[in-house]
This record gives structure tokens, C-alpha cells and sequence, in this order.
């Protein structure tokens, strides 16, 4: 009997357990297969909407274009028609108000967000592509920076690399555009009445050849001999770290008056005395007081000596040009001084005889 | 004739003379408080003495305001009070009279005037200017001359003038604020301001009142 029981169960295990192996194998493989099969779904559907997410990207940051005036800009699409809008509105604005940049330039060029896409084909469709490219880090979010500073600074820039070289070392490199912007008037008295330099201190007193040599205008063989002294200079390279500065700079420092200027003539110090303020307020000056047609040809002019050419420009001498540039600068922008001449005088008599004349004709008790 | 109506005008008039000339007189002092000897100055003392002196030169033009302001009216003052009667019992054509008011108007504004050249001289002699600093008595006190005459002229005519013309001119200046207004309801792009415009055309040379604007300072630059 037990003999008969051992051999059912091994005739069952032999019978039956092999194919309930094999019904659990085939089970298994089908949902490895079903699982398997959902994670080519997934992943299909997960590289679907990336190649979607990278075509919105790419839409976001297809270049748009934009243009003001003269003024033409292409900004990833994701900064919208408003800012974008306002950002070559506000580019010209800056650049009508400096007036230094000719209008034949601005419109020669384009302006392209480096992060902007597909500017190229967007710039053969507008029939721009003849246009010189110049690339701007304009951010690409919205409102951010949105005023137009960053263009205009850009084409300015772009400008300035074009002028000869006797501009290029004396004008900053955006001109005067950091003067509107940062309204640094008060930064360049500051730096006359600093009294780092003679030539500074003389020129605050009114004396116009100090004048010029403060503000390096005029085209000297040896500027560092003909603006600074040694003392001066020895006193601007000691405000620095000597001691990482070369050999002529300490001797400098020890007291040679030869070891100052040839540290100066090696690049050390600025030929200019004033500072970019102060020429920004130069520039500024002369914008105000005779027009952006006066900077434009002043810019243009590759003659003579940096003041000769901002003088020809306004009209005066050189020493007009720079004792008016002191007055409007110390006067904060206003009239040199009170006046009353007979300009001033003519609206008054002229306002107070048609007063009285009327008045005369008729009154209260006719 | 003149001397009359002078003399009438004075009693009438004599204590805001007065005071104007007090005020004249202490007004080109006040720039010389903050210090006298500036030769050897520093130069950032120079600067904030000479951003004082322009803070003061602020309150001349203020004073010719004020000037036309109590001779303009003051000279027909006692004619309102009289009905005119007095005038009207003059032999003399009204257009005389109102010239011989004008004139002994100015006269006494030249009270004031005189009183501030005094004293922008006195200021002028006891201050130690530094190179490039330059003082403007005479220049300051012309200017003063004409801002108070022109100042002096607008109220000599408004203070006479008929109700009609009174009337027409607030309509003018009601006028130009309601333009102004409907201007910023319709919210046009780009539009001018009609009341800064108006402002503009009169501040700005050859404008009547340019005289009050610009630089005030006796010492300057």
C-alpha cells in the first residue's frame, strides 16, 4: 500500500510537475514581453515629447525681428512681440540721444541675440543678409534688460572699432553713452576736482590749456612729459600693489624721476589724465551744446589732433571748446553763468510795453 | 504831474519798498555766510560753497516775483479802494495815467533793484575768490532789474484789467489744462502735453519769463 502511494506521487510528480513548470515559464515570459513592450511604448512616447520639447525650444528661440528706425535687432521668439518691440524702440532712443552714430551705420547692421536660432535663414527671408552681423549677450527673458541699452551699447561699440586710432585710444568704448545712462556728471567733477594732477587743479580753475592737457585733446610728441609730472606719476603708481608691478614702477616708487616716465611710456598709466568720465562728458558736452551733427563730424574727422577736431566740429577754438565744456560741466548742464545782455533783455521790454499797452487801452473804469 | 502820482504811490506803497529792499540787500549776503576766504581753499570747500551760492541765487528770482507781485498791484490798490475817483478827477487822458502809474511803479521797483546791487557789491568786496571763481553783482542785479519788471508788468495789467479780459484769460489757462486732459482720456500716443508745450514756449528765450530761468548765482564759474 505505502509501496503503491510512493509510486502515484512520483508518477504525478513526474506527469504533472513539468507542465505546471512549463505553465508558469510561458506566463512569465509573456509579461516580461508585455512589460518589455511598455517600455518601447514609454520610451517612444518619452523621445516624442523631447524631439517635441526640443522643437518648442527651438521655436522659443527662433529668431523674431525687430527694427526702430535704422535700428534693426533679432531676439529669440520667446521674448515676446512687446519686449522685443521695446528693446529696438529703446536701442534707437539711445542712439538718437547720443547722436554720435551716423544713421548710414546703424542701418548697415543687424543686431542677433547670441541666443537667438536660425537668424540666418530669418535674415536671407528679409532680404537683410547683406548686412554686417554683430552678435549681443541680450538675455533672452523677458523684461530683463528690455530697454535697448545692450543694442545700442553694441553698435556704438561696433562704431568705435571703426574709427581711426587716434579715437580709438581717446573715447571710451561706448562713447558717451554710460554718461546719459549712468548720469556720471557728478563722477567726472569728482575726477577734475580730485587735484590728482596739476593740469587738473589749473584746469578747475579755469586756465584752458590745463584744460587740454587734462583731458589729452591735443597731439603732443611726449604726453606723459607734456600732462604729468614725475611726482604725479610717482604718486599714481604708489596708490597701486608695487610690489607686483615691474622694476621701472618700483624705482618709480624709490624716487627716479626716469624710472616714472618710462613706466608711464610702457603703458602704466593712461596719456590722458582725465578719466573715461570726463571724456564721456566731453562728448556729451559737445552733443548738447552744438548738435549730434557737430559729434558725427567731429567722429568723422581722421585730421589733426583730437581737440582740433572737436573744435572744427563745434565751430570755436580749441580753448573756447574746452573752457565751455568746463563751464557746463561745473554748472551741472546749465548756462555758463547769469547773464543779462540784451538778448535777455529784448523779451522783457518787448513783453512789458505790450503790457502797459494794453493796460493803457483798456481798464476798469473806461 | 509824475512827482504826485509818485508820491502818492510811495505812501501807498512804501512798507513792501521797504521790505523788498531789506530782503534786496540780504538775500547776496546770505551767499557769503558759508565762508569768505577761499583763495587757498580746498577744492571740494570751493565746490560746496559754490553749489551754496547757486542755492541762494534760487530765491532772486523769487523775490522779483515777489517785487512785481506788491508793486503791480499795490499801484492801483488805492484806486480800487476810491472808485477811481481820484483818477477820474485828473485833467489828464486815461492812457497818461496809466502810464505815469507804470512809471512811478518802476521807479519804486528800482528801490529793491538798487538795494540788491548794494548789496551783491557788498558780498562781492568781502569774499577772497580762488582762480576760475568769478563774481556777477552787475550781471545778477540787471537780471533782477528785468525779472521784476516783467513781473511787475503782468500784475500792473492784470490788476487793472476788466473783468472781460480777467475772464478771457483764466479761460485760456482753463483752456489749456482741459486740453490737456482730454489729451491724456483719449490716451494718444506720442502726444504732447499742452500745458508742458504752453510752459516751454513761455520759460523758454524768447519767451517773457526765460528772464526768471536759468543761473541766479553771483559767484560762479
Amino acid at each position: 500500500m505505502c509501496r503503491i502511494a510512493v509510486a502515484l506521487f512520483t508518477l504525478g510528480a513526474t506527469v504533472v510537475g513539468p507542465r505546471a513548470e512549463a505553465q508558469g515559464a510561458a506566463a512569465g515570459t509573456a509579461r516580461v514581453r508585455a512589460l518589455a513592450a511598455r517600455a518601447e511604448s514609454l520610451e517612444a512616447k518619452i523621445a516624442k515629447q523631447d524631439s517635441l520639447a526640443k522643437l518648442r525650444r527651438y521655436e522659443d528661440l527662433r529668431a523674431r525681428r525687430f527694427s526702430a528706425g535704422d535700428v534693426t535687432v533679432l531676439v529669440p521668439g520667446v521674448v515676446g512681440e512687446a519686449t522685443g518691440q521695446r528693446i529696438a524702440d529703446g536701442a534707437r532712443r539711445y542712439l538718437d540721444s547720443l547722436g554720435a552714430v551716423p544713421p548710414s551705420f546703424v542701418a548697415s547692421l543687424v543686431t542677433v541675440a547670441y541666443a537667438s536660432a536660425g537668424w540666418d535663414s530669418v535674415l536671407r527671408a528679409d532680404g537683410l543678409a547683406a548686412r554686417t552681423r554683430i552678435m549681443a549677450e541680450i538675455p533672452a527673458q523677458p523684461d530683463s534688460l528690455a530697454d535697448g541699452w545692450i543694442v545700442a551699447a553694441r553698435i556704438v561699440r561696433a562704431y568705435v572699432e571703426r574709427l581711426d586710432p587716434a579715437w580709438r585710444s581717446w573715447v571710451p568704448q561706448d562713447l558717451s553713452l554710460g554718461f546719459m545712462k549712468g548720469r556720471d556728471d557728478a563722477a567726472a567733477v569728482r575726477e577734475l576736482a580730485a587735484g590728482d594732477t596739476r593740469a587738473g587743479t589749473e584746469c578747475l580753475g579755469g586756465r584752458a590749456a590745463a584744460c587740454r592737457a587734462w583731458l589729452g585733446v591735443d597731439r603732443d610728441a611726449n604726453p606723459y612729459t607734456a600732462r604729468y609730472t614725475p611726482a604725479e606719476i610717482r604718486s599714481i603708481v604708489s596708490r597701486r600693489m608695487v610690489e607686483y608691478l615691474d622694476v621701472s614702477a618700483q624705482q618709480c616708487v624709490r624716487g627716479s624721476d626716469d624710472a616714472c616716465l618710462r613706466y608711464a611710456q610702457t603703458g602704466g598709466v593712461s596719456p590722458v589724465p582725465a578719466g573715461l568720465a570726463s571724456v564721456r562728458s566731453v562728448l556729451r558736452a559737445i552733443r548738447v551744446l552744438h548738435g549730434a551733427e557737430a559729434l558725427r563730424h567731429a567722429l568723422a574727422d581722421t585730421s589733426g589732433a583730437v581737440g582740433e577736431r572737436l573744435a572744427r566740429a563745434a565751430g570755436i577754438g580749441e580753448d573756447s571748446l574746452v573752457t565751455e565744456w568746463r563751464a557746463w560741466l561745473l554748472t551741472g548742464g546749465g548756462r555758463p553763468r547769469v547773464s543779462a545782455s540784451a538778448r535777455d533783455a529784448m523779451p522783457v521790454l518787448l513783453f512789458g510795453g505790450l503790457l502797459l499797452l494794453a493796460a493803457a487801452r483798456s481798464g476798469r473804469w473806461r | 504831474m509824475f512827482k504826485q502820482v509818485l508820491k502818492a504811490q510811495w505812501l501807498a506803497a512804501r512798507l513792501p519798498v521797504v521790505l523788498l529792499a531789506l530782503l534786496g540787500f540780504a538775500l547776496p549776503l546770505l551767499t557769503v555766510t558759508s565762508g569768505s576766504g577761499l583763495a587757498n581753499a580746498p577744492v571740494e570747500r570751493v565746490g560746496q560753497w559754490l553749489f551754496a551760492a547757486q542755492q541762494v541765487g534760487v530765491l532772486i528770482p523769487g523775490l522779483a516775483l515777489l517785487a512785481g507781485l506788491l508793486l503791480g498791484i499795490g499801484a492801483w490798490a488805492p484806486d480800487h479802494a476810491g472808485k477811481h475817483v481820484y483818477a477820474l478827477a485828473l485833467p489828464v487822458p486815461r492812457s497818461m495815467f496809466v502810464l505815469l502809474r507804470f512809471a512811478a511803479g518802476v521807479t519804486l521797483l528800482a528801490i529793491p533793484v538798487a538795494a540788491l546791487g548794494v548789496g551783491a557789491l557788498v558780498a562781492t568786496l568781502s569774499v577772497s575768490l580762488p582762480d576760475g571763481v568769478h563774481a556777477y553783482p552787475l550781471q545778477l542785479t540787471a537780471r533782477f532789474a528785468m525779472a521784476a519788471l516783467v513781473c511787475f508788468a503782468i500784475f500792473f495789467a492784470i490788476s487793472i484789467a476788466t473783468k472781460r479780459a480777467a475772464v478771457a484769460t483764466l479761460g485760456v489757462i482753463c483752456g489749456v489744462f482741459l486740453a490737456d486732459a482730454i489729451l491724456a482720456s483719449l490716451s494718444i500716443k506720442d502726444a504732447a502735453s499742452v500745458t508742458s508745450t504752453v510752459f516751454n514756449l513761455l520759460t523758454n528765450w524768447p519767451g517773457p519769463l526765460s528772464i526768471l530761468m536759468g543761473r541766479w548765482a553771483l559767484f560762479d564759474v
